[in-house]
C-alpha cells in the first residue's frame, strides 16, 4: 500500500506538476470556464482515453515484466508511445519514464536501469515494473496510475482554470466513483480495441506547443 | 467483371502493385474481386509519377460490405493515388460495413494517398483501416478526412458508429497508432475533447521531421483558421496534421494547401490537383 502511494505521487519523484496536457491551451481558448466544463474534460479524458488506452497497455506491460517478457514490455511500450497524440505529450510521458527509471534504479530495481537510455520508454512502462516488483496487485496498480493522473489533472485545473480547493476536491469524489469501472472496463479489451482517439484534446496539445506564455511544459 | 454477392453484402478485393520500368512508375500488376477497380493510370506530371483514381462504382457501402485495399509499392516508385468522389457508408439495419486498406511502400518510393472524404451516414455502421507499412527510407504522404452525418441537411450522426483506425508501422514497429470510435450522441462526439459536436475531422501525415517545413506549415495555415480547428505536430518523425470542423471542403483546403508545401519541400515537385478533384 505505501509502495503504491510512493510510486503514485505526482510531485515526487518524477515532477508529473509540471504538465497540464493541453489544459493550458483550452483554458486560453476559453474551453474550461467552470468546474462542469472541467470536471467533463478530466473525468471523460480519465474514462475513455487513459481506460482505453493506458489502463489496457499498463496490464500488458505488467505482464511482460511478471513473466521477464522483455519483448512483450518493448512492443507495448512502443505502441502506447505511437499512440500519442502529439510531440509535446510524448516528451512529457518520455522524461516521466526516464525520470521514473533514475528513481527505481536508485531503490535498488535493476532492470530500470536499462530504460535510462532507452530511445522510448512511458511512465507506464516504469509504473508496471514498479508494481510487479513490489508485487501490487493489477487492478490497485491501474487504480494508483488514473488516481496519480486524475489528481495531478486537478491541481493543474486549480492553477489554470481557476478552481477553488473544494470544486477540486467535488471533482476528485467524482473520479473516485468511476475509477473502478474505468479499470474494470480497461482491462477486458481485447487487443484489436486498444487505443482512443480524443481529436480535440490532440489538436489542443498540438498548439499548447507554440502556445506564447506557458507555465507548463505539455 | 466478376462480382460477389454474398449472404449480408458485397465483398470487393483491389490489388496494386507499382513498380518501375526503366525510371518510370508503371501499375505492374492489378487485380480486383467485384466492384473496386482503377482507370489507366496516366502521367499529368509530365515525368515518371503515376496517377491513380481507385473507383468503386457502387458509390455506397451498406452493411455487410466488406472492401479490401491492398498496395504495393516497389523501390524507388512515385505514385499518386486519390479517388473520384467521395465515400458513402449508408445507413445499416444490423451489420457494420468495412473498408480495410494496406500500404506497403519499399525504400526510396513515395506514396501519396489523397483519397477524398468518407462520409458516414446517420445510423451507418462502419469499420475503416489503414495500415501503413513503412521500409526504412520509404516516403509516404497521406490523408483521411471524414464527415460524420450531413449537417447541411440536417441528417446529424445522431445514431450508428464509427471505429476508425490510422496506423502507420515501420519494420514492425508502430509510428502512429489513431483509434477512433465515434458512436451517435456518445461522450466522443459530443464533448469538448472529442469531436467538440465538430462533424469533419481529418488527420494528415507525411514522413517528414525537418522543424523549418513544420513552422512553415504553422505560418501559412494558423491564420487561416476561423470556426474550425488546426494543428500541426511531430509524431516519430512524421508531420502529423489534424482538422476539425463542419465543412469538407475546408478540411480538403488545409490539407492540399499542407500537401503542396510538403511535396515542394519533401518531394521537390510542386503540387499537382488531380484534375478530378474539379469535377
Amino acid at each position: 500500500m505505501l509502495r503504491l502511494l510512493q510510486i503514485c505521487s505526482p510531485s515526487l519523484p518524477i515532477g508529473a506538476y509540471a504538465y497540464s496536457q493541453g489544459m493550458e491551451w483550452t483554458t486560453h481558448a476559453g474551453w474550461l470556464k467552470n468546474e462542469a466544463e472541467t470536471c467533463d474534460w478530466i473525468l471523460g479524458l480519465m474514462r475513455h482515453s487513459l481506460g482505453g488506452l493506458d489502463v489496457p497497455i499498463l496490464a500488458r506491460l505488467y505482464r511482460g515484466w511478471k513473466e521477464n517478457d522483455i519483448g512483450r514490455v518493448k512492443y507495448w511500450t512502443e505502441f502506447l508511445h505511437a499512440s500519442r497524440e502529439s510531440a509535446e505529450l510524448q516528451a512529457e510521458d518520455n522524461h516521466m519514464g526516464v525520470a521514473m527509471a533514475k528513481v527505481l534504479g536508485e531503490l535498488g530495481i535493476s532492470q530500470a536501469n536499462d530504460w535510462k537510455t532507452e530511445p522510448v520508454v512511458t511512465f507506464a512502462t516504469m509504473f508496471a515494473l514498479a508494481a510487479v516488483h513490489w508485487e501490487i496487485p493489477i487492478y490497485e496498480t491501474c487504480v494508483g496510475y488514473l488516481w496519480s493522473w486524475t489528481e495531478n489533472q486537478i491541481a493543474a485545473a486549480i492553477k489554470l482554470v481557476p478552481l477553488g480547493q473544494t470544486a477540486g476536491q467535488r471533482i476528485l469524489s467524482q473520479a473516485i466513483k468511476t475509477i473502478p469501472e474505468v479499470v474494470e472496463s480497461g482491462l477486458s479489451l481485447q487487443d484489436e480495441h486498444i487505443g482512443f482517439l480524443a481529436p480535440a484534446f490532440a489538436i489542443a496539445s498540438a498548439l499548447h506547443e507554440t502556445q506564447h506564455t506557458r507555465l507548463f511544459r505539455s | 467483371m466478376t462480382t460477389l454477392k454474398i449472404k449480408q453484402g458485397w465483398e470487393a478485393q483491389l490489388s496494386l502493385l507499382f513498380d518501375l520500368s526503366g525510371a518510370k512508375t508503371i501499375l505492374r500488376n492489378k487485380q480486383h474481386k467485384g466492384p473496386l477497380l482503377v482507370q489507366r493510370p496516366f502521367y499529368p506530371e509530365g515525368d515518371n509519377t503515376c496517377h491513380v483514381y481507385i473507383i468503386h462504382p457502387p458509390g455506397g457501402v451498406v452493411g455487410g460490405d466488406i472492401l479490401n485495399i491492398d498496395i504495393k509499392t516497389g523501390s524507388g516508385t512515385h505514385a499518386l493515388i486519390t479517388t473520384p468522389a467521395a465515400g458513402k457508408f449508408y445507413r445499416s439495419s444490423g451489420a457494420f460495413a468495412r473498408q480495410d486498406q494496406v500500404i506497403k511502400i519499399s525504400s526510396n518510393a513515395i506514396l501519396e494517398w489523397l483519397p477524398q472524404e468518407t462520409i458516414i451516414y446517420n445510423g451507418a455502421k462502419s469499420k475503416i483501416s489503414t495500415r501503413v507499412e513503412l521500409d526504412e527510407g520509404a516516403h509516404f504522404l497521406g490523408w483521411e478526412i471524414t464527415c460524420l452525418g450531413l449537417p447541411i441537411s440536417s441528417q446529424k450522426f445522431t445514431d450508428g458508429v464509427l471505429r476508425q483506425h490510422f496506423e502507420v508501422w515501420q519494420q514492425g514497429k508502430p509510428v502512429l497508432v489513431e483509434r477512433g470510435c465515434f458512436e451517435g450522441q456518445s461522450q466522443a462526439v459530443i464533448s469538448r475533447w472529442g469531436l467538440a459536436n465538430y462533424t469533419v475531422v481529418g488527420t494528415l501525415v507525411c514522413t517528414c521531421d525537418n522543424p523549418a517545413v513544420v513552422e512553415n506549415i504553422r505560418l501559412a495555415l494558423m491564420e487561416q483558421v476561423k470556426e474550425d480547428l488546426f494543428s500541426v505536430t511531430v509524431i516519430n518523425g512524421l508531420v502529423v496534421c489534424r482538422y476539425l470542423g463542419h465543412e469538407a471542403y475546408r478540411a480538403r483546403f488545409f490539407f492540399a494547401k499542407t500537401w503542396g508545401m510538403l511535396r515542394n519541400k519533401v518531394f521537390s515537385r510542386p503540387a499537382c490537383h488531380p484534375r478530378i478533384w474539379n469535377t
